[in-house]
């Protein structure tokens, strides 16, 4: 079984022994061993399964399988990376945040509707499901914070990682908050998560242009 | 390793949640930079600095026009989460004390302290007794005056008396500018040029980054035009159509 | 000798004694007390030294040279710092990668694939990312730049290890490079540009590694 292990918190170290992992496009760093790589064609094996579309901006990317015997260092710039154990329930990504996973685990993309009759943009969400490990990037250490009923909470998108758990997820537009995200062109939104369940921040804004 | 995960109620009370976050409990009114909250519980007001809401009282602790608009209030009552791109935020407590520091490093403050602009462009003052965050490329490092520092390395300094600037001798003597020409070399780096801070007090630093453009500065530099002639002026325009052509 | 400290993961603190030197990437000074003074490698006439880096990216990387009595501390750009206390042994670096060492030290410029086979292929493939590196020699101290902070790396007989180039940072002891590519990497990659090669190392040595694929 490949095992996933972090070395610091910005390295993920993969041990293989004649299995295979997916992870992101380019992120290993180095390896020690006999490896090779194979990409995931866009629209082969399930469609979405190897490309994401990277939400909101539509920059799709890629999973590569790494198999082999040795050890695989993962890393992508220098951001922390966090791994989630998942015990059968499904997690929603931001794609740009997903570096790794087991590859007994499925992906898929979820389409969350269309933010606001103006633009016409689709948001579409990655999730990953079933019992495994999946390495999550963030940009600085991922914090987890809990919603329940009566508690909800709102994200900078621009922070946003991942979500999982019975969570209705919202996008809010008002004023009060463009005026706080200090964007003056383009439309800002925050992410208003209500129910029960967990988010997972970065205390970071990433810098792609997020808004729409 | 797992994520670190809390409930609005485990959230820190006005302390980091690690070294590049901060958890505000706002209960009432609160000043931050724009654009720096990742996240909040409660019910919680975003009102830039300008809107007609804010009361007088708020108004005078911002004496800082041409950052203004850097600037928001948050109000009523909730768990604020700040963040500023992955960089270090340290929180600080002045009492009865003053420290200036770089503008865009000023993350938020409560509304007890007066904030001025400083006589170095760029900067802000802070004056009185309260709390503020300020964030840092990597952790602080504090210093002891005398010493010299390269100006983009500077994130603010306290009680001191604020620096001038120091050139190197050899600089001076064209010894530099005339190698630097032969090098093709551009502008004094940090070698030839640094803040001189002396007196007792603190200097606060940080490793060097690329100092953002900031429109502050721009706004600075525009406030000054008002004490400009006619000559002078020309002689900007001409400076700038040079430096653009350059650029070209 | 000068002292080195590392203050924080990205400050380094150096004590310079009369009669000592330390050369660093011109802009990296952040700090100085004492009596110190700076001046450039050009008219010092030290060589190779005064401009490594110049074969990397058709760049200069000019160094100034510290000298007096006094503590300096030297960062640059927010990049992680690492110090090497090398005795009688060598370090190899990119040399965007050096931010200062000892003037002890001997300073080179290297070429680090192993046959002419692969000059072609550097100079016409590999724009921007040099395999001409800058090599330090002898007994002192140098401290190296990364995005992130470095891991280290153990290469010996048994070891097949391989590293991003653009991930590389440098190495010490007696390692040969060569360009190489594991199955499908290229696709994988998909970069078309030549860049999708990988560093394959052996001998004997550690190699520095950074978290990233950022070019400094």
């Amino acid at each position: 079984m490949a095992t996933f292990e972090l070395d610091g918190s910005r390295l993920l170290k993969v041990r293989i022994d004649g299995e295979t992992f997916k992870a992101l496009n380019g992120s290993m760093v180095a390896y020690d061993g006999d490896v090779s790589f194979k990409r995931q064609g866009i629209g082969g094996q399930g469609g979405v399964k190897g490309a994401f579309k990277r939400k909101l901006t539509g920059e799709s990317l890629t999973l590569m399988d790494v198999s082999g015997t040795g050890v695989v260092y993962i890393a992508n710039m220098a951001m922390e990376i966090n791994l989630v154990q998942l015990a059968g329930e499904r997690i929603w990504v931001e794609a740009s945040n997903l570096v790794a996973l087991e590859a007994k685990l499925k992906t898929d993309q979820k389409f969350n509707g269309l933010r606001g009759a103006t633009t016409g943009q689709g948001l579409f969400t990655t999730t990953v499901h079933g019992q495994g490990t999946v390495a999550l990037l963030s940009d600085g250490p991922a914090i987890g914070l809990e919603v329940d009923e009566g508690t909800p909470l709102n994200v900078d998108p621009q922070a946003y990682v991942a979500h999982k758990g019975q969570l209705q997820q919202d996008f809010v537009t008002d004023v009060t908050w463009r005026t706080a995200i200090g964007q003056s062109s383009g439309e800002s939104f925050q992410l208003r998560f209500q129910g029960q369940g967990t988010v997972y921040i970065q205390p970071a804004e990433r810098d792609a242009g997020i808004d729409v | 390793m797992s994520i670190q995960t809390y409930t609005a109620q485990s959230l820190p009370s006005d302390d980091n949640i690690n070294a590049y976050s901060f958890c505000v409990d706002v209960n009432g009114e609160y000043f931050t930079q724009k654009g720096k909250m990742i996240a909040y519980y409660g019910q919680l007001k975003f009102e830039a600095l300008t809107a007609g809401s804010v009361s007088s009282l708020i108004a005078s602790a911002f004496s800082a026009p041409l950052y203004a608009h850097d600037f928001i209030i948050v109000t009523g009552h909730g768990k604020l989460i700040l963040g500023d791109r992955g960089f270090d935020i340290n929180s600080y407590t002045l009492q009865d004390g003053n420290l200036t520091v770089r503008a865009p490093n000023l993350l938020a403050f409560d509304p007890a302290l007066a904030l001025k602009q400083s006589i170095i462009p760029g900067f802000l003052t802070l004056l009185g007794t309260g709390r503020f965050l300020a964030s840092s490329n990597g952790p602080v490092h504090f210093i002891n005056p005398p010493v010299r520092v390269d100006p983009q390395a500077v994130v603010g300094w306290s009680d001191c008396p604020s620096p001038c600037h120091h050139y190197d001798a050899a600089y001076m003597k064209g010894v530099i500018g005339a190698a630097q020409a032969f090098m093709g070399l551009g502008p004094s780096s940090g070698e030839e040029h640094q803040f001189d801070f002396t007196g007792a007090g603190t200097v606060l630093m940080q490793s060097s980054e690329t100092v953002r453009e900031s429109e502050a500065l721009v706004r600075e530099m525009e406030s000054q035009l008002g004490l400009l002639g006619t000559p002078s002026l020309e002689h900007l325009q001409d400076q700038i159509q040079q430096r653009l052509g350059q650029q070209r | 000798m000068p002292s080195y400290s590392e203050i924080n993961s990205k400050l380094v603190e150096v004590a310079v004694n009369a009669g000592e030197q330390v050369l660093a990437r011109r802009g990296a000074m952040l700090a100085y007390t004492g009596d110190v003074r700076f001046k450039p490698t050009v008219t010092a006439g030290s060589g190779v030294g005064g401009f490594v880096g110049r074969v990397v990216r058709g760049e200069n990387i000019p160094m100034m040279i510290c000298e007096g009595r006094g503590k300096v501390l030297y960062g640059a750009l927010g990049l992680h710092v690492t110090h090497v206390a090398l005795s009688n042994d060598q370090l190899t670096v990119e040399a965007d990668k050096l931010l200062c060492y000892d003037g002890t030290l001997q300073a080179g410029t290297v070429f680090l694939g192993d046959k002419g086979g692969f000059k072609a292929v550097v100079a016409g493939q590999m724009t921007g990312q040099g395999l001409f590196t800058t090599q330090l020699s002898g007994s002192g101290n140098a401290v190296m730049l990364s995005h992130g902070p470095v891991f280290v790396l153990d290469v010996d007989g048994q070891s097949k290890v391989a590293v991003d180039p653009q991930a590389y940072v440098g190495h010490t002891g007696a390692i040969n490079i060569k360009l190489g590519a594991s199955v499908g990497w290229r696709e994988a990659v998909g970069r078309g540009s030549g860049e999708a090669f990988q560093l394959k190392l052996s001998g004997s040595g550690q190699v520095f590694v950074q978290a990233s694929e950022e070019r400094l």
